[in-house]
């Protein structure tokens, strides 16, 4: 256990603001109504959140709140810029230094501040810098979906005020370096500027600068410091002015000015101090949590019960007008909204607030240090397995992923893999078969689709922008996909969406893009949000392994082999639903196209398809038959008492299916159903095994033609599956041989039953009578009804038709020998039976 | 309008004669079509209707002055990928509706081939209903009102506009199909458990054309 005194050192900050809103019910030219602004930021916000940089803190949660409320949370420090009393040339020198490589990472990746201020600068516990609300800027697309002006003005470069007038006006990166100019300023003079000036004034100060050569030495004038400014070294006084050039073009980036003489007269001191401050370290207890990754750490607090909103509440940065304040005074007949609007001043507060990990830290007190480090490898084989087992292992999915006791061991023990990784691939494949915490869900995705490589330089090399016939139909369909979701829905989203579609059937020449695309990308971008490159690669190994060819331009063959497979399964696993649904005439083709085709994703909302591909990624290419299956039976009750028309009305709106029910039903079925009863020819097999498939055994499974799959009602069975069923489980099988008597005493398989073809009245199977002769070999197969029954013959139709005939009688498991007896003389196991 | 009346359930007999018809919905993606069947049978109108793949299947009855005239609706993919499907649904269909989106040319000129191909291949009495939806967004319309109704009158078909969005004609057009629906021929289907609507001529004005 850990001893109280250790606190973690990391806290979270969080800060609100409101997004404009819409006015009235505008709709978009596309005739849907406009995407709301806070979700629009909430999309832009995404990217930077992968920021990683150590001068800037760690962006980890973006939120909408009511009324189009947004709320940031990112790593915080208490200590700020303007705390600090007079610094040393040194300390100044050196905050600049870090501040110019924090804005060049951000500049790179065209990211204005645009609030830089030193408010906005927090100092670590070891006295480096990190910038704070570097984002807002960005996120709000330039200001644009605020209604409140972003930076503070003293700070603000004068073409800021100049343009301020135009709506279409961006700030460009320098402005930052103007910012960063009048910091440097402030801190060498030791003296805040334009201290209890007007707003107006300062608009009028910073403007009154652009006539002026020597900025620094007026703003030293101005405050009554230039004896300070005197005493400054020249080089130091110079850079403070190269960044407050007035002239844009002039004024330089920030990786020109990391080049500026001033950082070699004062270098980074880094190599001692920082060896020092290594063996600090090590006598200095640490809690085990400063060692994660804060978005773990935030994760965790929030399954803890951290309620950024609720703490923003209790702390007042959070008000609520009470709503009747909020009615518009005039409604206009067009729609103008006069008056009741929400008060404009109060939309961008600056306080911040501090939270503390207390309540995630008490959660995890009681479990041992152990935890945080579990062992995968073990020489003593007392493997991870033997680890401490939260008490929610045994609930239902949904609350062991809102269980912080069971998430936290889950999370470390799945990190330690996926850093292991690949190394330790199959290890984490078997963890993954419990479960798959969400947190991590996109990255262990991809390892099970085996994603590897560099992704990225595909996905760059893929031309995305190109106009293409396909646009209109991946422009129509994206406003429609899964629309609820928040990420999904934002212009951000829709952008990535369209990109990822594009570029996979750019990637894919042989494929088309068929609706139901757009659904099944969803999910992998939905998880990898800023991972473009690997939504796209997960995208494409998703569907070579479960969707092979059912994007060629003419998929009908593909397709119809799937849905009469399908139809196979139902009768192999469950003969009484089958034949009600043969008699209603409700056929796979009516129904299950959108699930095959999107593997459900078109059918489910995004929730259940997450858990349901947790376990699908499992499964081999034939599983999603057996979800079709567990899908089917869960609806069962439902089915068999009705008729076709309340059927097909069920599955247009389709009812809750408890999706863990559906995974863990299909699983038994799966995984008892011998593998040639749901071979398809269609499915994606390695290059090799196509060649070897060419002059393939004639004991394996091969195709059938459309015709035959849809004349035989009950599936085929290969030789060589017989072969394994016979050798290792003979209890579970009945094989019934039906060629004339005489053949059959001659040769037959060994424990095989006879029930010659000609003896059966095919007439009668709905009348009274038994359409089988009574016999004992009759009564043997009934004692017997529940294994598998294989009916072996001389030729194919015959073996069907008794096959379809014992599937009426409701036999469950019955299949037929693809290629009937002739093949089993092959293997030379036939013998003269005894009568 | 066609207001809506007490929801009945149509029972056998008492109802006097219940005809049964399959519709079927055809047109380009995203013009509208599963929004105009949401319309029609549920009263509901979803922004962010998702698409449909292979097809949607739906019932709605409607109520006219002597008889109960049952819909058995299919409504379609509009992909053009999904065209191989279509003989599928439509085959047999009495009634078909092909709709275009007005503000969108294109969708235009597809709903003509539909209504060729329908001519062609559908079961020769088919009742096909010309349909322009989105005409809520009559500042975007590209598609003339007036060239649509010409376009329907020299092929026979029924015309209108619609809009699922702000409920505008869309229960006219169901019930203009069912008043120009043969009904001797139909086999009287059994009752059904599908909410109905009481739409009658004394209530109800004749369909309202946008033109005039």
């Amino acid at each position: 256990m850990l001893s109280k005194e250790v606190a973690p050192k990391c806290i979270f900050g969080a800060m609100t603001f409101v997004a404009r809103c819409h006015s009235g019910d505008s709709c978009g030219s596309n005739g849907l109504p406009l995407t709301p602004n806070s979700i629009s930021i909430l999309g832009q916000a995404q990217f930077l959140k992968t920021l990683d940089h150590p001068h800037l803190v760690k962006l980890l949660g973006v939120t909408r709140g009511k009324h189009e409320r947004t709320i940031v949370v990112s790593e915080y420090f208490h200590q700020t810029l303007s705390d600090q009393g007079k610094l040393s040339l040194e300390d100044i020198v050196k905050f600049m230094r870090q501040i110019l490589s924090a804005l060049q990472y951000l500049h790179e990746k065209s990211i204005v501040t645009r609030c830089l201020a030193p408010d906005n600068i927090l100092i670590t516990d070891d006295g480096d810098i990190k910038l704070f609300n570097f984002g807002l800027y960005y996120m709000t697309h330039g200001g644009k979906s605020v209604s409140f002006p972003i930076g503070s003005p003293k700070y603000m470069a004068p073409e800021v005020f100049l343009h301020a007038r135009s709506a279409e006006y961006t700030s460009g990166v320098k402005v930052d370096i103007w910012s960063l100019g009048i910091i440097a300023a402030e801190l060498l003079l030791s003296k805040s500027l334009w201290d209890g000036v007007q707003l107006t004034q300062i608009l009028r100060k910073v403007l009154s600068l652009v006539n002026c050569n020597a900025i620094f030495a007026r703003l030293a004038r101005e405050c009554n410091k230039f004896d300070v400014y005197e005493n400054i070294p020249p080089e130091i006084v110079d850079f403070v002015n190269q960044c407050l050039k007035i002239s844009v073009h002039e004024r330089p980036m920030a990786s020109q000015l990391l080049e500026h003489p001033v950082f070699k007269i004062y270098p980074k001191k880094e190599s001692i101090i920082e060896k020092v401050h290594c063996l600090n370290m090590v006598q200095e207890r640490k809690h085990p949590l400063d060692e994660r990754d804060l978005n773990e750490i935030y994760y965790l607090w929030q399954l803890s019960g951290g309620d950024v909103e609720g703490e923003l509440k209790r702390r007042g940065l959070i008000k609520n007008k009470p709503p009747i304040l909020c009615l518009p005074q005039i409604v206009l007949l067009e729609g103008q909204i006069l008056g009741g609007e929400q008060d404009q001043s109060s939309m961008l507060d600056l306080r911040v607030a501090a939270l503390s990990l207390n309540t995630l830290v008490q959660r995890l007190e009681p479990l041992p240090l152990t935890v945080y480090y579990p062992l995968i490898e073990s020489s003593l084989q007392l493997t991870y397995a033997s680890h401490v087992e939260s008490d929610a292992a045994p609930l239902p999915l949904i609350i062991r992923e809102k269980d912080i006791e069971y998430q936290f061991l889950r999370i470390m023990l799945m990190k330690r893999l996926i850093d292991a990784y690949p190394l330790k691939k199959s290890e984490l494949i078997k963890e993954a078969c419990k479960d798959i915490p969400p947190l991590y869900r996109g990255v262990i995705w991809a390892i099970i689709l085996n994603v590897i490589g560099d992704v990225e330089s595909v996905y760059t090399e893929i031309d995305k922008e190109t106009v293409t016939p396909t646009d209109r139909q991946i422009e129509v369909d994206i406003p429609r996909c899964h629309q609820y979701n928040e990420l999904l829905s934002s212009k951000e989203g829709h952008l990535k969406l369209k990109r990822v579609l594009k570029a996979w059937v750019i990637s894919h020449p042989e494929y088309v893009y068929w609706q139901g695309l757009d659904s099944l990308a969803a999910p992998f971008v939905y998880l990898n949000f800023s991972n473009e490159s690997v939504a796209h690669a997960c995208l494409s190994a998703f569907i070579l392994k479960y969707l092979y060819n059912l994007f060629l331009k003419d998929n009908s063959e593909i397709i119809r082999e799937y849905l009469a497979k399908f139809s196979h399964l139902i009768s192999f696993q469950d003969p009484v639903l089958a034949n009600h649904l043969d008699e209603i005439k409700f056929i796979p083709e009516l129904f299950a196209i959108p699930w095959f085709l999107t593997m459900f994703s078109h059918v489910f909302p995004l929730h259940k398809i997450l858990h349901l591909w947790d376990k699908l990624l499992l499964g081999d290419a034939s599983f999603p038959l057996f979800i079709g299956l567990a899908i089917l039976q869960q609806l069962r009750d439902t089915l068999l008492s009705s008729g076709f028309n309340e059927c097909i009305l069920l599955f247009s709106d389709l009812p809750e299916i408890d999706m863990e029910r559906c995974v863990a039903d299909s699983m038994e079925p799966y995984c008892t159903t011998p593998k040639s009863i749901t071979f398809r020819q269609h499915e994606y097999t390695h290059q090799q095994s196509i060649k070897q498939r060419k002059n393939t055994s004639p004991l394996e499974m091969s195709g059938l033609s459309y015709t035959e799959l849809q004349a035989e009602f009950c599936p085929r069975i290969s030789a060589a599956d017989l072969l394994d069923l016979m050798h290792h489980s003979p209890q579970r099988v009945l094989m019934v041989d039906i060629r004339p008597q005489y053949e059959f005493v001659e040769e037959a398989a060994p424990g095989s039953i006879n029930i010659p073809f000609g003896t059966i009245d095919f007439g009668g199977a709905n009348s009274d009578s038994s359409p089988l002769p009574p016999s004992p070999e009759l009564s043997i197969l009934y004692n017997n009804k529940g294994k598998v029954v294989i009916i072996i013959g001389e030729e194919a139709a015959s073996a069907a038709k008794v096959g379809r005939l014992l599937v009426k009688l409701n036999f469950p498991k019955v299949c037929s020998l693809h290629g009937g007896i002739s093949v089993l003389r092959l293997c030379h196991i036939l013998v003269p039976s005894i009568t | 309008m066609a207001s809506r009346g007490t929801v009945q359930r149509p029972n056998g007999q008492t109802q006097g004669k219940i005809c049964q018809f399959k519709l079927v919905l055809l047109g380009e993606s995203a013009v509208g079509k599963s929004s105009l069947v949401l319309r029609f049978v549920k009263g509901q109108f979803h922004e962010y209707q998702e698409s449909t793949i292979g097809a949607a299947f739906l019932t709605q009855t409607v109520c006219l002055e002597d008889m109960t005239v049952k819909f058995e609706i299919w409504d379609t993919a509009g992909q053009e990928r999904y065209h191989s499907l279509a003989p599928m649904y439509y085959r047999g269909a009495q009634a078909a509706i092909v709709v275009y989106d007005i503000t969108n040319q294109d969708t235009f000129n597809r709903a003509k081939t539909w209504v060729k191909e329908l001519q062609r291949q559908a079961s020769p009495n088919i009742v096909i209903a010309l349909v322009g939806n989105k005409a809520d967004l009559v500042s975007k319309r590209s598609v003339e009102c007036q060239e649509a109704q010409s376009y329907a009158e020299e092929h026979g078909l029924l015309f209108n506009e619609t809009s699922a969005k702000t409920a505008v004609n869309v229960n006219d057009v169901f019930l203009a199909i069912a008043k120009k629906l043969p009904k001797n021929e139909n086999r009287t289907g059994p009752g059904s458990s599908g909410q109905g609507i009481v739409v009658s001529d004394s209530n109800n004005k004749p369909p309202s054309r946008c033109c005039k």
